[in-house]
C-alpha cells in the first residue's frame, strides 16, 4: 500500500515551515517514530518523525523549501505488518515516554548497571523484586506468548501487588521460548516467568529491578528533592501523550541549569515534567519549550481550560437558519460571571434546602425601628437583618465559614466574618463584601448596605471591595418568585437566597392566622457540610428571625 | 515618629541587607533597621568575617613553622595581641564601612535600633538616641539571624565562659583552653587559638568531629588538628563547669576520659546556634514558627503572613552566610512580583580550618542513609602535582555520581583552598554536567583545581596521574 506522508499539525497558529534537513531518501527503509524531516517554524527547530513505518518510494521536498502543513512530503510502501505508531506528534526524535499511572516512588526504579557484555543462550525472565515486604503479584495481563521477539525494556508482564498494578519491563531480548505463567496466576518474587533465546545484556543472576512500593500518582509523596507542586492541570496532562519525563533514576536534583530552570518557572512550567534530552537527562531550554508547545497543543485540541474541568463546548449551529440574529462582545463582568459560575457549579457538588421564616413580628420590629435608623441614615431591610443573623449563625456553625483545598486535603476555617451581597446592576451582577460583621451592629451595616449597593450602581466598588466573603446572600425578594437554587460562590461554601415574603394562612393553635412568610433557599457545598447540618442552619437562621431577641442571647 | 515604606527589612546581615539592596536596585522605597551603625549583622561583626581575618594569621604562623621541614626558620613568632585585635577591627570596619556606603548610594533608608512588629503592616524601632519610630510597610523581609544557643548549668556568668562572639573578641590568648562542640565554628576558633599558642582541647559528644560532614574528608584534618592540639576528646560530654582560683574547673563524663577534671584558662562553648525570633513582636503578626523556632516559609521565603517574608539564619539550616544572600534576593525578586522561588540544586559549605573541607549537592553520607544508589570517584592529592609543591599531599577531592546518567550529586573536597574549589562543584551540580564534562574541561596546569578534573578521570578509570584501572 502506497501512503502518503504529510507535514503534520506543527502547533496553534503555525501554517508553514522551512524544511532544514531532509532525512530520507527514496529507498530507504523507516521505522515508525524515526525522525524523517527538520523543518523550522517561526517558533522552534524541530525534528519531524514519521507516523508509520516502512519503504520511502518519492520525496517531494528540498531542503531549504518552504511547506504547507498539510503538504505531501514524501510517499512510502507499508507491508501489512504497518504498524501505526503510538504516538504520532512532533517531538525532537528522542524515545518519547508516555507516564504510566503509577509512578514509582521513594526508590524509583533503580537499576544496577549492566555489564556491557553480551551473552548469547537461553536466559530467564524472573519476576523481579517489587519492593520491601512485597513477596508476590497477581498476573493481571501477559504480554508476550512463545514466538515472540521481546526487547529489553519491553513491557511483558502486567502485576499488581496489594499496593498498585505495575507494569514490568523485560531486562532479556530474544525470542521468547516458554511461558511459565498464565493470566490471572499468582507468581513469587524470584519465580521464572518465561525464558528466551537470545542475547542478555545482563547476565544472571542478577535482577536488581526494584520497583519498590509504587503508590497510585495522586498518592505519590514527593520525591526527595523533587518539587511537589504538580499543578492539577499538569497531573491531568501527565497522563496524556505529551512526552513527560518518569522517573527512572531518583530525581536528587533538577538536571537544568539554573537559567533554563528560572525559565520553566517564568512562562508556567513545572521543569519536573519536562524531559531533558541532553546528556545525562539534562534539560534544555528548548526541552522546556518542546514541552510547553506540547501542553498547548492539547489544549488547542481539547479545548480544555487550564483548569481540568474540560467539559468542551458544543458546536453551535448556525442560527441564521431560523431567523435574524445579532452577535454581541460579551462585556468583561459577563465572561466573568460565565467562568466564575461555570467553576463554582462544576467542582461544588450543590445542595439546595428550602424552608420558610415567619416575619410578621420581625416585621413590625423593623416598622418601629425603621425611623430611628433611619435619622441614622440608613435603611432597616430585612436583608440588613438577614447580615447581622447569618455572621450570627456562621459562629454558631464554623464549617459555614470554610474553604475546600483540595490539593492539600485541608479545610480552611475562617476567622472572620465578611458577607458578600450579590447585586443587580445595569452592568450585571456584582456581589460586594461587608467586613467584619460581628463587629457592627445592625444600624452600622445598613447604613453600610445603602452605601455599597449605591457604589455598585455607580461603579465605583472596587476589585477589593468584591473580595474575602466569608458567605454570600442574594436577596431576589424586591422581584418576587417563591424559591431558587441560588450558586455558591467558590470558594465560599454556602449563599442564602432570599425570595419575596408573602402572608400565608398558617394554621395554629385551632384555626389560620395570616402570617407574613419569607422564603429562604440555602445552597451549601456538599463536600464539607453535611445534609443535616444544612437543615440545623436554616433551622438556627429561621429562629432567629422569628425571634430577634435570640440574636441578642446567643448571636 | 512614622515613616511609611514599600519595603521594611528587619535585621541586616548578609541575608537582610542583600535583599535590602536588591530591592533598591529594582526602585523599591526601602528601609534597613538593624541594632549597629552598619549593616554587616553576625557574617561581618562577630562571624565570617573576623573568624577568616584570624585564620589568615593562624595559617601564616602554622606555615612559617612548618618552614623548617624545607630550610626556611623564621624562629618563634612574637604576637601582639592588641595590635591583632586592630587588623582584626579592620578589618570589619572597613567591610561594614563600605556597606554603609553602599546603602546610602541606594538610597537606603537604614534606622539603627531594635525592631518589634506591632502589627502585619508596623515595625516599631526602638532608636539607639532612645527614641521610638514606627515604619510602617507594604511588605517586611525578616532577617534577624542566629544567636549562640546557651546550655543551662554550662553557660555560667563568668567572662572565661565565652561564646564565639567572645573568641572573636580576642581580649587575650589563654594558655590553656577548652572548646565544647567539634563543629565547623569551634573547629575554626580552635585553628585560631592553637596558632596563637593556646594549649587547645576539643571535646565532642558524637564519635567524630564535623559531625555530618563525610569521614573520609574529616581525617586529613582531625590527623593534622591532633598534631596541633593538646587532646581530641570525642564521644565525651561535659557535665559541669565551676569557676575556682586558678581558672575553670570542667568535669567530663566519657567512656574513654582518662582525667575527670580539669582546669582551663578560658572554656569557649560553640555548641550551635539558634534563630532570633523572640523579642520580635511576632505573635502581633500571622508569621508561624516551628518547634525548633525557625520561621516557616513557603519557596518564595513567604511566611504564613503573606505580608512578611523571612530569610537567613532564621529559616532554617544550612545557616550559612551565602544561603542567607541567595534567599534575600529570591525573596524581593517574590515581592516584585517575578515568577521566582528559592530552590538550589546545591549550597556550597566549607569549614576553614587548615586543611579546608568543602563539599556542595549530596554528600555520601547522606546517599547511605537515603539508600541512594551512586558512585563515587576520589581523586587523593597524593597525585597532585601543585599539592606536593606545596608539601600538602593529604587532601582528596571526590564526586559522587549518579550510577546511570552519570551526573554530578555532589563534589567534595579536603585540602588546601577547597573552599575556593567547590565554587566549580557547585557549578557543575547546578548545571546538570555529567562526568564527561568535567573530564574534558581543560584545567590549568599545575593547579589544585585539576584535581577536579582527576576525580572525573578515575571515575573512566584513565587518570593522567594515577593508575587505578576501574573495577568493573
Ligand atoms: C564564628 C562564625 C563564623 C561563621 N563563618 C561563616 C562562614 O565562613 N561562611 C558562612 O557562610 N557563614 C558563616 N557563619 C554564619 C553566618 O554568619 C550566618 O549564616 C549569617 O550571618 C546569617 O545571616 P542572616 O542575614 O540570616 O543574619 P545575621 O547575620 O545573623 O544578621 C541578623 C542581624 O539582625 C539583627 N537583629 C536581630 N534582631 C533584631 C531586631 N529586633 N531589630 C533589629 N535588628 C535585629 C542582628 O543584630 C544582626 O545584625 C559564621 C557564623 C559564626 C558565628
Amino acid at each position: 500500500m502506497i501512503t502518503e506522508f504529510k507535514l503534520p499539525e506543527l502547533g496553534e497558529n503555525i501554517l508553514t515551515a522551512d524544511v532544514v534537513k531532509v532525512l530520507v531518501k527514496p529507498g530507504d527503509k523507516i521505522a515508525a517514530d524515526q525522525s524523517v524531516l527538520e523543518i523550522e517554524t517561526d517558533k522552534a527547530t524541530v525534528e519531524v518523525p514519521s507516523e508509520y513505518a516502512g519503504v520511502v518510494k518519492e520525496v517531494f521536498v528540498k531542503e531549504g523549501e518552504k511547506l504547507k502543513v498539510g503538504a505531501v512530503v514524501f510517499t512510502f510502501e507499508t507491508g501489512t505488518a504497518e504498524v501505526k505508531a503510538e504516538k504520532p506528534e512532533v517531538k525532537p526524535a528522542a524515545k518519547p515516554t508516555p507516564a504510566p499511572e503509577e509512578v514509582p516512588v521513594k526508590e524509583d526504579v533503580i537499576k544496577s548497571v549492566p555489564e556491557a557484555k553480551a551473552v548469547t543462550g537461553t536466559f530467564e525472565f524472573v519476576l523481579p523484586h517489587l519492593g520491601e515486604n512485597i513477596a508476590s503479584a497477581d498476573i493481571t495481563k501477559l504480554l508476550i506468548k512463545a514466538g515472540d521477539k521481546v526487547e529489553v525494556d519491553q513491557t511483558v508482564i502486567e502485576i499488581e501487588t496489594d499496593k498498585a498494578t505495575v507494569e514490568v519491563p523485560s531486562d532479556i531480548s530474544g525470542i521468547v521460548k516458554e511461558v511459565f505463567v498464565k493470566e490471572g496466576s499468582k507468581a513469587k518474587v524470584g519465580e521464572v516467568i518465561f525464558t528466551v533465546e537470545g542475547v542478555s545484556t545482563s547476565p544472571k543472576p542478577k535482577q536488581e529491578t526494584k520497583i519498590s512500593a509504587p503508590v497510585k500518582k495522586e498518592e505519590a509523596p514527593a520525591p526527595v528533592l523533587q518539587e511537589a507542586e504538580t499543578s492539577k492541570a499538569e497531573k491531568f496532562f501527565a497522563q496524556s501523550e505529551i512526552p513527560v519525563k518518569v522517573n527512572t533514576v531518583p530525581q536528587l536534583i533538577v538536571p537544568a541549569a539554573p537559567s533554563v530552570r528560572r525559565f520553566a518557572r517564568e512562562i508556567g512550567i513545572n521543569i519536573n515534567m519536562v524531559m531533558g534530552l541532553g546528556p545525562g537527562g539534562r534539560i534544555s531550554i528548548e526541552d522546556v519549550k518542546a514541552y510547553a508547545k506540547g501542553l498547548n497543543e492539547q489544549y488547542a485540541a481539547t479545548g480544555c481550560p487550564r483548569n481540568a474541568l474540560c467539559i468542551q463546548a458544543e458546536p453551535l449551529p448556525d442560527f441564521g437558519k431560523w431567523g435574524d440574529f445579532e452577535r454581541k462582545q460579551m462585556s468583561n463582568i459577563r465572561r466573568k460571571t460565565a467562568e466564575h459560575l461555570s467553576y463554582s457549579w462544576g467542582s461544588i457538588p450543590h445542595v439546595t434546602q428550602f424552608d420558610k421564616a415567619d416575619i410578621t413580628k420581625l416585621e413590625e420590629i423593623r416598622k418601629q425601628f425603621g425611623k430611628k435608623v433611619e435619622q441614622e441614615g440608613g435603611k432597616l431591610t430585612i436583608t440588613a437583618i438577614l447580615i447581622k443573623v447569618i455572621a450570627s449563625a456562621l459562629k454558631v456553625f464554623p464549617q459555614f465559614n470554610s474553604s475546600v483545598d483540595m490539593d492539600k486535603n485541608e479545610i480552611i476555617y475562617k476567622k472572620y466574618f465578611n458577607i458578600g451581597l450579590a447585586v443587580d446592576t445595569d452592568r450585571g451582577l456584582l456581589v460586594p463584601v461587608i467586613r467584619d460583621v460581628d463587629k457592627k451592629n445592625i444600624i452600622q451595616l445598613s447604613k453600610e448596605l445603602n452605601e455599597v449597593s449605591a457604589r455598585a450602581r455607580d461603579k465605583k466598588l472596587s476589585l477589593e471591595d468584591m473580595q474575602g466573603g466569608s458567605f454570600t446572600i442574594s436577596n431576589l425578594g424586591g422581584i418576587g418568585g417563591t424559591y431558587f437554587t441560588p450558586v455558591v460562590n467558590s470558594p465560599e461554601v454556602a449563599i442564602l437566597g432570599v425570595s419575596r415574603s408573602s402572608y400565608e394562612p398558617v394554621y395554629t393553635e385551632g384555626q389560620f392566622e395570616p402570617r407574613l412568610m419569607l422564603p429562604l433557599s440555602l445552597s451549601y457545598d456538599h463536600r464539607v457540610i453535611d445534609g443535616a447540618d444544612g437543615a440545623r442552619f436554616i433551622r438556627w437562621v429561621i429562629e432567629a428571625l422569628e425571634n430577634p431577641f435570640l440574636l441578642s442571647l446567643e448571636g | 515618629m512614622a515613616v511609611n515604606t514599600q519595603l521594611a527589612v528587619l535585621g541586616g546581615g548578609p541575608g537582610g541587607y542583600a535583599a535590602a539592596f536588591l530591592a533598591a536596585d529594582l526602585g523599591m522605597d526601602v528601609t534597613l533597621i538593624d541594632l549597629e551603625k552598619n549593616p554587616g549583622g553576625v557574617c561581618l561583626y562577630r562571624g565570617c568575617i573576623p573568624s577568616k581575618a584570624l585564620l589568615h594569621i593562624a595559617k601564616l604562623i602554622s606555615e612559617a613553622e612548618e618552614a623548617k621541614k624545607w630550610g626556611v626558620e623564621f624562629g618563634a613568632p612574637k604576637i601582639d595581641v592588641d595590635k591583632l585585635r586592630e587588623f582584626k577591627n579592620g578589618v570589619v570596619n572597613k567591610l561594614t564601612g563600605g556597606l554603609g556606603q553602599l546603602s546610602k548610594q541606594r538610597k537606603v533608608n537604614y534606622i539603627q535600633g531594635r525592631g518589634e512588629f506591632l502589627n502585619s503592616t508596623t515595625i516599631r524601632v526602638k532608636k539607639t538616641d532612645g527614641t521610638a519610630e514606627d515604619v510602617i510597610f507594604g511588605k517586611a523581609i525578616l532577617a534577624t539571624g542566629s544567636v549562640p544557643v546557651k546550655v543551662p548549668g554550662l553557660s555560667i556568668d563568668s567572662p572565661r565562659v565565652i561564646d564565639s562572639t567572645g573568641a572573636l573578641e580576642l581580649n587575650d590568648i589563654p594558655a590553656r583552653m577548652l572548646v565544647i562542640g567539634g563543629g565547623y565554628i569551634g573547629l575554626e576558633l580552635t585553628s585560631v587559638y592553637a596558632a596563637l599558642g593556646s594549649r587547645v582541647t576539643v571535646v565532642e559528644m558524637t564519635p567524630g568531629l564535623l559531625p555530618g560532614a563525610d569521614r573520609d574528608l574529616v581525617t586529613a584534618l582531625s590527623r593534622r588538628l591532633e598534631k596541633k592540639l593538646e587532646k581530641i576528646m570525642l564521644e565525651t560530654k561535659v557535665v559541669s563547669i565551676t569557676e575556682v582560683p586558678e581558672g575553670l574547673k570542667v568535669k567530663f563524663e566519657g567512656k574513654n576520659v582518662t582525667e575527670p577534671e580539669q582546669i582551663f584558662d578560658k572554656v569557649l562553648i560553640s555548641i550551635g546556634r539558634k534563630p532570633v525570633t523572640s523579642g520580635l513582636g511576632l505573635e502581633n503578626t500571622g508569621v508561624k514558627v516551628n518547634e525548633r523556632g525557625f520561621v516557616i516559609v513557603d519557596k518564595q521565603l513567604k511566611s504564613a503572613d503573606p505580608n512578611i517574608y523571612a530569610i537567613g539564619d532564621i529559616v532554617g539550616n544550612p545557616m550559612l552566610a551565602h544561603k542567607a544572600a541567595a534567599e534575600g534576593k529570591t525573596a524581593v525578586e517574590a515581592i516584585a512580583g517575578h515568577k521566582t522561588a528559592f530552590e538550589p540544586n546545591a549550597i556550597p559549605a566549607v569549614v576553614f580550618t587548615d586543611p579546608e573541607i568543602a563539599w556542595a549537592g549530596l554528600t555520601e553520607t547522606e546517599a547511605k542513609e537515603k539508600g541512594i544508589k551512586i558512585e563515587v570517584a576520589k581523586f587523593p592529592w597524593g597525585a597532585s602535582g601543585k599539592a606536593t609543591t606545596m608539601d600538602r599531599n593529604e587532601g582528596m577531592t571526590k564526586l559522587i555520581i549518579e550510577p546511570e546518567t552519570e551526573r554530578i550529586l555532589g563534589v567534595a573536597i579536603a585540602g588546601v583552598g577547597a573552599g575556593d574549589m567547590i565554587a566549580e562543584g557547585t557549578l557543575a551540580i547546578e548545571m546538570g554536567a555529567v562526568v564527561k564534562d568535567l573530564s574534558l574541561t581543560i584545567h590549568p596546569h599545575p593547579t589544585l583545581s585539576e584535581t577536579m578534573m582527576g576525580a572525573a578521570e578515575v571515575f573512566y578509570g584513565h587518570a593522567t596521574d594515577m593508575y587505578r584501572p576501574r573495577r568493573k
